[in-house]
């Protein structure tokens, strides 16, 4: 033991300290952006996590085929006839959405335009802590991705938000993330909310939508978007529905569960919006 | 050992550990049992000081701290010094107060998670994160299913030691 101290131990654990407090000190000044060793090593591992994340979907791909055939045969069944129910409603929505232009334009009403911009990226890995829920995507500063930027589904659905953007690869906190805290808008009652991720709902997919309105009639069902205010991110963006409302320990205030519309288990690519431009 | 083989040494337990991290950063977390995913560095680090020792115990722990750190959400440089010093009180009980084998490896393994999930919780608590049962819920899952890839990972690690004295010829 002595042996050890005199020959090693003070030189290792000198070292230990000095890169641990660096690594603190880097963290903490650079938050959002990643240190430069954690950003080579995201550099160095990002080809090698998209090849991977390509392999786990063809194997995945190869699994289903050969293990739910039938399964797969009826969801394609059931998926035609969505599609085609769902190529009526667009046209039905295209032939509202030009009723609405006409009436806006009749009425003299201002506009509300949104311009997002997006960056198509891919899932490279998943949660590497139980304690908190994670996702690396394959986009990253050189594309223009910047911590606190929204990611969203392929149908707009809220995803989660940009925590540490490196060179070619980012860092994301999904919506059911026990850290994330964002104001929320109902949508049938237009009632001013705030989503909280919570630990204990986190391993569950769900989060909690809370300070609501005493006089805020909630139903299950409800729909969920981000309010949008205080211009740190966009606003309209679904996050989910109320799945089922409680009253707090305090019996006070009441709170509800919220069910992210995102698939957060099975999604592959993703959508960060880089900049968003409310023009009323 | 010269100093060369001393490179080859800790370039091949370097290697070792590749499938280990790919492992644990890209297989397990997708299979979560129970709700958790293992963690393997943290043990693969302790394999390797209670078959090395202290000196190279406390080493190893800090390469792998510092990969801890960068690999896994949220690391501040905490398991850099920890692993540091976890690898090398499992090399010292190794070397000093167990025996060098599969169940001294497990009691400095199960030691070494308890630490680390202890922090997180005391850490989850003193954030705000959630209550004690609710940390508790994920802590324990978290140790007890790290600690059954100690069978995978002392093997793994041995075999690695025999081809390294081998290739040595030491």
């Amino acid at each position: 033991m002595k042996d050890f101290f005199r020959n090693n131990g003070f030189l290792i654990l000198i070292a230990a300290v000095l890169l641990a407090a660096v690594t603190a000190v880097g963290s903490y000044v650079l938050q959002g952006v990643p240190n430069p060793l954690e950003n080579i090593l995201g550099v160095v591992t990002t080809p090698v996590r998209n090849g991977i994340s390509a392999l786990a979907g063809w194997a995945e791909g190869i699994y289903n085929y050969s293990f739910h055939y039938d399964e797969l045969q009826a969801e394609n069944e059931r998926l035609r006839s969505e599609l085609a129910r769902l190529q009526e409603s667009a046209r039905d929505a295209e032939a509202a959405v030009k009723e609405n232009e006409r009436l806006r334009e009749l009425l003299g009403l201002r506009e509300q335009r949104r311009e997002l911009t997006f960056e198509s990226a891919t899932i490279t890995s998943r949660s590497t802590s139980n304690w908190a829920s994670t996702m690396t995507l394959s986009k990253g500063s050189d594309q223009g991705v910047a911590a606190g930027d929204c990611v969203v589904d392929a149908a707009g659905n809220l995803v989660g938000i940009i925590e540490t953007a490196g060179s070619n690869w980012s860092t994301m906190i999904t919506v059911v993330d026990a850290t994330l805290e964002m104001g929320a808008l109902l949508s049938r009652t237009e009632s001013i909310a705030i989503l909280e991720g919570d630990f204990t709902l986190m391993a569950q997919g769900r989060l909690k939508l809370t300070y609501l309105p005493e006089s805020t009639e909630l139903l299950t069902g409800d729909l969920v978007l981000t309010s949008g205010l205080g211009g740190n991110y966009p606003s309209d963006l679904v996050v989910g529905s109320i799945e089922s409302i409680h009253t707090d320990a305090s019996g006070m205030s009441r709170y509800a569960v919220i069910a992210p519309s995102a698939d957060l288990d099975s999604l592959v690519q993703v959508f960060i919006i880089k900049e968003f431009d409310i023009v009323e | 050992m010269t100093r060369q083989d001393h490179i080859w040494k800790w370039t091949l337990y370097a290697l070792a550990l590749l499938p280990v991290w790919w492992l644990d950063v890209f297989v397990l977390n997708r299979f979560p049992l129970f709700g958790v995913s293992p963690m393997l560095l943290p043990v693969a680090a302790v394999t390797v000081a209670v078959l090395e020792g202290t000196a190279a115990g406390a080493g190893f722990g800090l390469g792998v701290g510092i990969l801890c750190d960068a690999v896994y959400y949220g690391g501040w440089g905490g398991m850099t010094l920890g692993l540091c010093l976890l690898g090398w009180g499992a090399g010292a009980a190794a070397q000093y107060a167990l025996r060098r084998g599969f169940g001294g490896c497990l009691l400095c393994s199960a030691a070494a998670l308890a630490v680390i999930d202890a922090a997180r919780v005391v850490q989850g608590l003193f954030t705000g994160l959630a209550p004690l049962p609710a940390l508790l819920r994920v802590a324990v899952p978290e140790l007890l299913w790290s600690l059954c890839f100690v069978c995978l990972l002392y093997p793994w690690f041995s075999w690695v030691r025999r081809r390294i004295i081998k290739f040595l010829r030491l």
